[in-house]
């Protein structure tokens, strides 16, 4: 208990995308996204997005100082995560666990896999981004996108949610 | 009004008879011997009634046919079991045997009902021990014939094992008060009690023993208890509520009028008592929460709250002799009160509860619980009543059988403080087994409500959407109510002539023991409206979505069923338990021996039946074939046998 | 004056069950070197949930309505008969020990419903779970508590909490045994280490989180409330037991009211300190060992026992 690892972390020099309506209504209903709860959805990726994901939680990036965690099921979840170009055999899963996740939220793509297919893009055994199943709010990309990035997406996503138009 | 009362039990007893001849000779007529039961039943209920005003009135005798019928508070309190529970079970028989017209014969199971009925009635209000073994053994029999009367072959080895049982105990209660009696068993109970205090010690010893046996097997104390829980399953459910309610409540009361006859009771054989009915509960509690089958659940909850029921009398009659330390007799009055709360709780919620599952299986047609679930969504409000049984069952506030679970544990725990330190610890000890009892008993009624009710439908085939036709609903509800208020309304009226300082709404064992009913319910509502509170801060929506199945589709089959539910308990629990697993695999095809259809059948087995049962029907077999050596047909050896058995006999005579 | 104290213990309870569970959080984090979330954190954890829309498993029945309300309601009823920092303003058969076990059995086994009403798996295997240990740990609860009332000479838990300061050292050996055996049952029914981890994703090891997972919006925030205030309940009053030298009865003065109610929010930051060394330094055991877990427990009440008497003689 001597010292403390953790990385800080700025968002302000980052340039995002204009945040959707979706995002501004989530953020704005939960209290400025004071408390956030994430449910990571692995649609058939490689796992790499997962690993870089679990390293938010461990005491150099520790994602909970910002308010999020992650939950078990989607019913309790604020924000979905999804990995992976959506295979054949997750779409289903996915559609389901979006249709059971409570209003207001927020869907993510996370990777490169998820934002546009990457290298599976066009492939028979996968449906595509997660665009093309779900409605995604916000992209992370990268293969696979570092703790660091995932931590100021989802940062960022809080943020511009925050903003008044 | 104290000349009413023989011709109000004419009455019912006519009444029981006229049902049993309509019975015998309308068969079809189900409605009128079902009303003439509950007719009966209810001249039985007012009988009750009078004779309660009677002996508030200091009545101590009335003359009836000209005999003299001691009016005992005991008595009473059971005929009021009794007419209720015939009252409660005829109306729903009402509605419940013409499901099952094809299955029982309604001739035999009428008549055989109103027999039991009339004979437990006969048994409470019996003034001598001839009238009470006849009306016994009238009662036992005709509970044969419930318990065979869908004559299948398992109904059939079931009632074969409770005839035998039964019959054993009918024997040491015909001994027991003969030796009580010095051979008076046609005199009047006092008649017997005078006799009783010319007996030796060990004749008394013996009798005591042979009516704790006799009385014992009946209430299916362990380990005579086996015949329960496969006699009660195969009985229509109206009856297995009487056999279950009231007839064991009915070998309660035969041991506690036994031993109202006997001038001393020595300490040993309270602990005897004590210990005989722990086990019982344990085993009974243990084997309800790992039971699959509905009805069997019930009847092994039966037994654990008999097991309680006799050790608090234990209790009560080993305190009798701590009399002289200020706070036991408050203790023996709150042993007291507990035994008559538990005996009537036992009976609202153990009655309600087996109406309520013969309803279910009536639309099921299975008493497995692994294959109901989902019931709560076609039947909202009889579930709601069954839970409220449940929670009754378990003994959970603010439902009326807490306050007499509430009675024992406080007594016991009181008793750690006031009594010399063995008894304090050994205070602790039963406390202790209490506990598990509860803990387990706790499980088993969650069980079953939940596979039943709750989720999603495990069978395979639909069932009928049908709703439950009201007289099935009716007495369960009835049940249900009375539960729930049982504590609230009983309290007051059980403190009666005990050593407890009485209050209408508290009732106090000892300051810092203190119980008030109404402050609970009170609570209760509290901590509702609070959580309303909270509800009502919650702005969302609300949508109805699939279940969570991570993508697969959910089959009804992927619950939990009530094997894997009770597993941990198996487990844990396995020094106590036998499974028996057999996996049997034949191949599909002969020509391939490696596809195979394979079947798991899995069993557990009481370690009574196996270590006790089993080893003695081996033995009594193998003496059998000892014994059949003798039969080898030369006829010169049996006349020489039969020569020296009358040398022998003038012999002893001379 | 009484009405006031009366209702003001629930309310504490009801208001700093969330920053309980925010200290225990935080302290877990700083043991793992890491910031963590703020100790407010749960409040907005909860308002969020308020806000969202809740989802309802197809196959649930009106039970699953019901089963928040019961929870709550349970919790409730624990934040109200267990002192906060006064003792002697409720009448004693509200507080009376077998009550409370009876109340903690109600909470516990409508959440066994909820969990058994979902139709899927999940729900069902932490109902199993917890049911099994509710029923091994029910001994333990009657023998503890009602030593401890024995001691007390009343079962009444303010007159249990109070009696510690009145007794010798020597005298206070059983009561920290059956105490002891009170911590293990308390873990157990709080979803704690080493029976539980309320902070797990794998369903398999969940026995708590598991009933929760078909609840959302309202209704999970409820029941996760409802789990806040039964924690912090629980954890002050074994605290209190052990330490009952602050505690306010009727007769005492404003001034110690002051210092009952400042012993209540340090009890509060003790135990929520406590709980998470023990969440740090111990390991989850496995669920097929619990019956291990169980027996411990009883044999440290036993061994409570066992002191009373000899210390009697």
């Amino acid at each position: 208990m001597t010292g403390r690892p953790t990385e800080p972390v700025k968002t302000d020099d980052f340039v995002f995308e204009s945040a959707g309506e979706n995002l501004k209504k989530t953020i704005s209903a939960l209290y400025g996204g004071r408390a956030l709860r994430i449910r990571h959805i692995d649609a058939g990726s490689t796992n790499a997005e997962e690993y870089e994901m679990t390293a938010l939680t461990n005491a150099y990036y520790d994602i909970e100082r910002f308010g999020l965690s992650f939950v078990a099921s989607p019913r309790h979840a604020d924000i979905l995560t999804v990995s992976g170009p959506v295979t054949r055999n997750m779409e289903h899963a996915l559609k389901t666990a979006y249709e059971l996740t409570p209003e207001p939220k927020i869907v993510i793509a996370l990777g490169d896999g998820a934002c546009t297919g990457g290298i599976w893009k066009g492939s028979y055994a996968v449906v595509g981004a997660v665009a093309d199943v779900i409605p995604v709010d916000w992209n992370i990309a990268g293969d696979p996108p570092s703790p660091r990035d995932i931590l100021t997406g989802i940062l960022g996503v809080i943020q511009q949610g925050r903003k008044e138009i | 009004m104290t000349w009413a009362i023989p011709y109000i039990i004419y009455a019912a007893f006519g009444l029981y008879i006229a049902a049993g001849v309509a019975s015998l000779t309308a068969p079809r007529r189900n409605t009128l011997a079902q009303i003439l039961i509950t007719s009966g039943a209810a001249c039985g209920g007012a009988a009750a009634i009078v004779m309660s005003i009677a002996i508030a009135g200091g009545v101590q005798d009335i003359t009836m046919a000209g005999n003299t019928l001691r009016l005992h508070l005991l008595s009473v309190f059971f005929l009021y079991i009794v007419s209720t529970g015939a009252l409660l079970t005829s109306a729903f028989a009402i509605g419940y045997l013409p499901r099952y017209a094809e299955t029982f014969s309604l001739r035999a199971v009428n008549t055989a009902s109103a027999v039991f009925v009339g004979g437990m009635t006969a048994v409470v209000l019996a003034n001598a021990p001839s009238i009470f073994l006849i009306a016994w053994e009238v009662m036992s029999i005709s509970a044969y014939f419930l318990v065979i009367a869908d004559r299948s072959e398992e109904s059939f080895k079931a009632g074969f094992l409770y005839f035998i049982v039964t019959q054993i105990g009918f024997f040491f209660l015909l001994a027991g008060f003969t030796i009580l009696a010095q051979g008076a068993i046609f005199g009047t109970w006092r008649i017997v009690s005078e006799n009783a205090l010319h007996v030796g010690p060990l004749a008394l010893t013996l009798s005591f023993f042979f009516f704790f046996i006799g009385f014992g097997s009946k209430a299916g104390l362990v380990p005579l208890h086996q015949w329960l829980p496969y006699a009660h399953p195969q009985a229509p459910s109206h009856s297995s509520a009487l056999l279950s309610g009231v007839m064991l409540a009915v070998a309660l009361f035969g041991f506690l009028q036994a031993l109202t006859l006997f001038p001393v009771i020595v300490a040993q054989w309270t602990w005897i008592v004590i210990a005989v009915g722990l086990i019982s509960a344990v085993f009974g509690a243990l084997h309800a929460a790992v039971e699959t089958d509905a009805k069997r659940l019930l009847a092994w909850s039966s037994i654990e709250h008999m097991g309680l029921l006799f050790a608090a009398v234990g209790i009560f009659l080993a305190l009798q002799e701590h009399l002289y330390n200020p706070v036991v007799p408050r203790l023996a009055s709150g042993i007291q009160l507990f035994v008559a709360l538990h005996i009537i709780n036992h009976f609202l919620f153990k009655v309600g509860l087996f109406m309520g599952v013969g309803a279910v299986v009536s639309e099921t047609h299975t008493r497995s619980l692994d294959e109901m679930g989902g019931l709560a969504r076609r039947w909202p409000f009889f579930s709601g009543a069954f839970l409220v049984l449940t929670l009754s069952a378990a003994a959970l506030p603010p439902f009326g059988a807490f306050f007499g679970e509430w009675t024992l544990v406080q007594t016991l725990a009181v008793g750690i403080a006031a009594l010399p330190p063995a008894y304090g610890i050994a205070g602790a000890v039963i406390l202790a087994v209490v506990g598990l009892v509860a803990g387990l008993a706790l499980f088993a009624s969650v069980k079953l409500f939940s596979m039943i009710f709750l989720g999603r439908s495990r069978m395979t085939h639909a069932a009928g959407d049908t709703p439950l036709p009201r007289m099935l609903v009716i007495p369960p509800v009835v049940c249900a109510g009375l539960s729930l208020f049982s504590g609230l309304l009983l309290i007051p009226f059980g403190i009666m002539g005990g050593a407890l300082p009485r209050d209408w709404f508290a009732m106090r064992i000892v300051p810092g023991a203190e119980m008030n009913g109404w402050f609970i319910f009170g609570m209760f509502a509290l901590a509702f409206l609070f959580a309303f509170a909270v509800r009502r801060l919650g702005r969302g929506e609300v949508r109805t979505t699939a279940t969570w199945d991570c993508g697969q589709d959910l089959s009804p089959r992927m619950q939990y069923s009530a094997t894997g539910f009770a597993a941990p308990i198996r487990f844990f629990f396995r020094t106590l338990l036998i499974t028996r697993k057999t996996f049997i695999a034949e191949p599909v095809s002969p020509q391939n021996p490696w596809i195979k259809r394979a079947r798991l059948e899995w069993a557990v087995q009481s370690i009574w039946e196996h270590w006790l049962y089993d080893r003695m029907g081996e033995a009594l077999i193998s003496a059998a074939q000892l014994i059949r050596r003798t039969q080898h047909g030369v006829v010169q050896v049996y006349l020489l046998v039969v020569l020296a058995t009358l040398i022998a006999t003038i012999m002893l005579a001379v | 004056m009484n009405i006031f104290v009366m209702i003001l213990q629930p309310i504490l309870f009801l208001a700093v069950a969330p920053l309980f569970v925010g200290i225990v959080r935080k302290t877990k984090a700083l043991f793992q070197n890491r910031t963590g979330a703020s100790v407010f954190q749960p409040y907005w954890s909860l308002a969020s949930l308020l806000r969202k829309e809740m989802t309802i498993p197809e196959w649930s029945t009106w039970v699953y309505h019901v089963v928040p309300f019961v929870v709550l309601g349970a919790a409730f009823l624990l934040a109200l008969v267990i002192p906060a920092f006064a003792v002697g303003f409720l009448p004693s058969s509200m507080t009376n020990v077998f009550v409370l076990t009876g109340i903690l059995a109600v909470g516990s086994i409508f959440l066994v419903f909820g969990g058994m009403d979902t139709g899927s798996t999940f729900g069902n295997m932490g109902s199993s779970r917890e049911m099994t240990l509710v029923a091994l740990i029910e001994p333990t609860l009657f023998l503890a508590l009602g030593l401890m009332g024995a001691i007390a000479g009343s079962w009444d838990i303010g007159s249990i909490v109070v009696n510690g300061a009145a007794l010798p050292w020597v005298g206070m050996a059983p009561v920290l045994l059956a105490l002891g055996a009170l911590v293990l049952a308390a873990l157990l029914e709080n979803a704690r280490y080493p029976v539980d981890n309320p902070a797990t994703h794998l369903e398999l090891t969940m026995v708590h989180e598991a009933m929760l997972i078909e609840y959302s919006g309202t209704y999970l925030a409820m029941l996760e409330y409802a789990s806040a205030v039964k924690l912090v309940a629980i954890s002050v009053l074994v605290v209190h037991i052990a330490f009952p030298f602050y505690i306010a009865t009727p007769i005492a003065s404003l001034p110690a009211f002051g210092i009952a109610v400042a012993a209540f929010f340090a009890a509060c930051a003790a135990a929520a300190v406590g709980i998470s060394f023990i969440e740090s330094t111990v390991v989850k055991m496995r669920f097929y060992r619990m019956q291990e877990y169980a027996l411990l427990a009883f044999l440290v009440a036993a061994a409570a026992l066992a002191a009373a008497f000899v210390i009697q003689a």
